[in-house]
């Protein structure tokens, strides 16, 4: 290429405790490019963002922008060198108005040194148009959709005369209007020489509008393909093409159904959910973040209320509307976050440990027999291997690892006949991934029936006797042990509805806001 | 010879630095450094004026501390489940005007009186238990209603004027002594309500959920308890523990008086949390609740046993308020 990029990263790494989030990276975006920035989730690009928008340190390697080496160490600094981040999570004062927000911090004043709010609007309503939107600038931020939101970004940034936009998953929550304006948005960008990197999982979109994608996988920069060569099976091919078949999964007899789902649906943006787990099965669900995993679960366990559909445990159909009844249908579930949902943290692993099984270990007045809480936790404790000085120390204090095992520890106990691990991996070191995914095939070998989520394919293909594949709350494919492929599997994945039935339904476009 | 003497020396050393280590230990545990500051003040008194420590002023002191003790204990729960009940003084107030009024003015006998105006209590505290879970709310708002609320009902009911009348029955709960005259009836009614806590908080699976609950609602309902039973007990207690206070002060009072109990839950809450409960939730014990208690009560007692002017006792009181809140974010801050 003859022209000089606008920003350049040479050889940058980035290390969190226990994982190496970049290994080595090189970057480069040339002036008015679009480029699509693509990977698997935990694959590197967020931290990537993160490090350019000043969130994140880098530990090694260099960063030019326009020509001159930059290390922005706040947001506010990355901004001064006109960097601009658009992030999943909008950074807008709900409860302030569109132009406030966009001038916050730096509003116009009158010489009484008093917000000159009619200039403001005015020139709010100006940026805004100059990106094609037609926004009221007196309007509050929380009376807008999330489309008319991220162009108030987007005009903000530009009004700290960004040249280089980051934007991290900007369609996932538009409807196919929406992003159609938001690309036409990107375009005007380019015209003005304005670069954007454009983070997205939904392929077919990522086609039609940047110039190039780079592709990351494992924190390492795998590809990069001029859009004219990339092709999805391309794209696909590189974000998943790795060595599997690390994962101790034994075989275990496959008895009757414990778990059947009938088409189940709920609020929660779950629906049409039709599913299987039998005795000694490890079914994974695999699928993006946000894709509707977690939301089936809690449907299953009666957190969230179901809306339509049957649950069937051994065959019976059962009620279940409270984590109680759940527990006393024999359901376990070891959530994703654990410090959040798993454990108490100020309570000792003993506590944690016979924290859903109290009644059953009480007398008749309610004392606790602590004999018998000790005798069970301290066989945990040994059979998982929990690394603690003593049952009584708090679990606020152990590592990652073992409070994951506590948290198996507990469900266990109940002796489940069906266990549901939403992410059983995430964040512990390699060691106890291992004694987990083993003892995942113990618990399958003595009859145990577990429903997987897991965002990490290596994990999906080696544990799972069959994988179901989510995507916007829907089943969007299914695999036999025999025939996964992770290509496919990523494919079922991002397998995005183009008309989105519902969403069109509602008349929340952009073009409607300006009416009211 | 020498070599014993070393040996000996070796092992006094060892001793002391165990001796040293257990009683760091102890200082960590809040309940017993409180405990000091109870003994601290009580030598204060004693040496300030001879007659505090007299057996009249006991007596009159321990019925002070097993009164707020029982408040707080109520409290204590709603406390533990990380909420709060601020609604404690209106309901001193209203169980004694309801008491008094279902005992004078109805006739009822006095044990149908008291669990009339208990089962009231219940009813409240089951409401805010209600509106609490239901909505998901902090204790904060419902209670703060009640506070109003409460007490204007029972000027209503009232007329602003005190009931009078009460027969010795009922004075008894308030002014009589067991024991060979010495332990006032308060006291015990305190021990057999600090007890069935103790048993409860420290025993019983319910108490485990209701601690567990204060430290991580959430992981608790989806380790398949009930929370909203749990947290809505706690709010019953204390406003059932109120109510038992209010009966309490009537009898000692001799009358329903419809400002009975104005503030009380600043003293209340202020003995929770001098014994060592977080705001946040999940911590906290009986003992630590009792040690409090005594703590203000020692404290106010003294202050009136040296004659100072009763205006600035709740400015000592509040004082004494910030200073244990800053030592428990303090401790807090630490941990993390």
């Amino acid at each position: 290429m003859e022209k000089q990029p606008l920003l350049k990263m040479e050889r940058v790494s980035k290390y969190f405790p226990g994982v190496q989030a970049l290994d080595s990276v090189d970057f480069e975006v040339y002036p008015g490019e679009i480029l699509g920035f693509l990977g698997e989730n935990g694959a590197g690009k967020s931290t990537l963002i993160k490090i350019l928008s000043g969130i994140h340190a880098k530990n090694e390697g260099a960063i030019w922008f326009d020509g001159q080496q930059i290390n922005p160490q706040t947001p506010h600094e990355a901004q001064k060198w006109g960097i601009s981040t658009i992030h999943q999570e909008l950074a807008l004062v709900p409860y302030l108005t569109v132009a406030e927000n966009i001038f916050l911090n730096r509003e116009p004043r009158h010489i009484l040194g008093l917000v000159d709010f009619k200039r403001m609007n005015r020139e709010a309503e100006a940026l805004l148009r100059d990106l094609g939107a037609d926004i009221p600038g007196h309007k509050l931020i929380q009376d807008l959709n999330v489309a008319a939101q991220q162009m108030v970004e987007i005009a903000k940034a530009m009004s700290h005369n960004a040249r280089l936009i980051l934007m991290d998953e900007p369609t996932s929550a538009l409807s196919s209007k929406e992003v159609t304006a938001l690309f036409a948005l990107m375009q005007r960008l380019k015209e003005r020489d304005v670069s954007v990197v454009f983070v997205s999982h939904r392929l077919d979109e990522i086609r039609q509008i940047v110039d190039r994608v780079i592709i990351m996988r494992d924190g390492r920069r795998v590809g990069t393909l001029p859009i004219a060569d990339a092709t999805e099976q391309k794209i696909i091919r590189m974000m998943v093409g790795r060595d599997v078949g690390l994962f101790p999964k034994e075989e275990a007899e496959i008895g009757p159904p414990v778990l059947e789902l009938r088409n189940l649906a709920g609020q929660n943006g779950a629906k049409g959910i039709n599913l299987t787990v039998r005795k000694g099965e490890i079914v994974g669900l695999a699928g993006l973040i946000g894709a509707g995993r977690t939301e089936l679960v809690r449907l299953i366990c009666g957190v969230d209320p179901l809306a339509e559909g049957e649950i069937l445990i051994d065959g019976k159909q059962v009620k279940i509307k409270s984590p109680t009844d759940a527990v006393r249908y024999g359901i376990g579930w070891i959530p994703e976050d654990r410090k959040l949902h798993g454990l108490i943290l100020g309570m000792d692993v003993q506590e944690n440990t016979t924290m859903a099984i109290l009644p059953r270990i009480s007398n008749l007045l309610g004392a606790i027999n602590q004999k018998e809480a000790k005798d069970i936790s301290s066989r945990y404790v040994e059979t998982l291997s929990i690394v603690t000085p003593g049952l009584n120390q708090t679990t606020r204090n152990l590592s990652g690892g073992n409070q994951q095992k506590v948290v198996l520890a507990k469900w266990l106990s109940t002796k489940p006949k069906l266990l549901i691990m939403d992410e059983p991996t995430r964040g512990i070191d390699v060691g106890a991934k291992t004694e987990v995914h083993g003892l995942m095939s113990r618990l399958a070998q003595q009859g145990m029936g577990i429903l997987m989520i897991s965002s990490e394919m290596p994990e999906i293909i080696g544990m799972s006797d069959r994988v179901i594949v989510m995507c916007q709350g829907r089943i969007t494919g299914e695999f036999d042990r025999d025939n996964l492929n992770q290509e496919e599997i990523m494919r079922c994945a991002t397998h995005f509805l183009t008309v989105d039935g519902e969403t069109m339904t509602e008349p929340e476009t952009i073009s409607k806001i300006e009416e009211n | 010879m020498n070599n014993t003497a070393t040996k000996s020396g070796q092992d006094i050393g060892s001793v002391t630095s165990r001796l040293l280590e257990t009683i760091k230990g102890l200082f960590r545990v809040p309940e017993f450094v409180m405990f000091l500051v109870v003994v601290i003040l009580f030598v204060i008194g004693a040496i300030m004026n001879p007659r505090f420590v007299g057996i009249e002023n006991q007596k009159i002191l321990t019925r002070d501390a097993a009164i707020l003790a029982i408040a707080a204990i109520g409290v204590g729960f709603t406390i533990i489940t990380a909420g709060i009940d601020l609604s404690v003084g209106s309901i001193v107030g209203l169980g004694g005007v309801f008491a008094a009024l279902f005992v004078v003015k109805m006739g009822m006998p006095i044990w149908l009186g008291i669990i009339l105006t208990l089962a009231i209590g219940a009813l409240i505290g089951t409401f805010h238990g209600w509106y609490v879970t239901r909505f998901n709310m902090h204790g904060f708002l419902v209670t703060l209603v009640t506070l109003g609320v409460a007490r204007g009902v029972l000027l209503v009911v009232t007329n602003a004027t005190p009931i009078t009348g009460v027969p010795d029955g009922f004075k008894f709960l308030g002014q009589g002594y067991l024991f060979f005259d010495l332990i006032p009836v308060p006291v015990i009614i305190c021990a057999i309500v600090a007890g069935l806590a103790y048993y409860l908080l420290r025993f019983t699976y319910i108490g485990r959920q209701i601690y567990a609950a204060g430290g991580n609602i959430e992981a608790t309902r989806l380790s398949g308890v009930n929370v909203n039973a749990r947290i809505m007990l706690c709010y019953i207690i204390s406003v059932v523990c109120a109510a038992l206070v209010g009966i309490i002060q009537a009898a000692r009072l001799s009358l329903g008086h419809p400002g009975a109990g104005e503030g009380f839950e600043l003293l209340a809450i202020t003995a929770c949390i001098l014994g060592g409960l977080s705001l946040m939730g999940g911590q906290g014990s009986v003992i630590g609740i009792l040690v409090g208690s005594l703590l203000i009560a020692v404290l106010q007692n003294e202050m009136v046993m040296l004659n100072i002017n009763p205006f600035w006792h709740k400015i000592v009181i509040g004082s004494v308020l910030l200073v244990a809140i800053t030592f428990d974010y303090a401790r807090r801050r630490r941990r993390n």
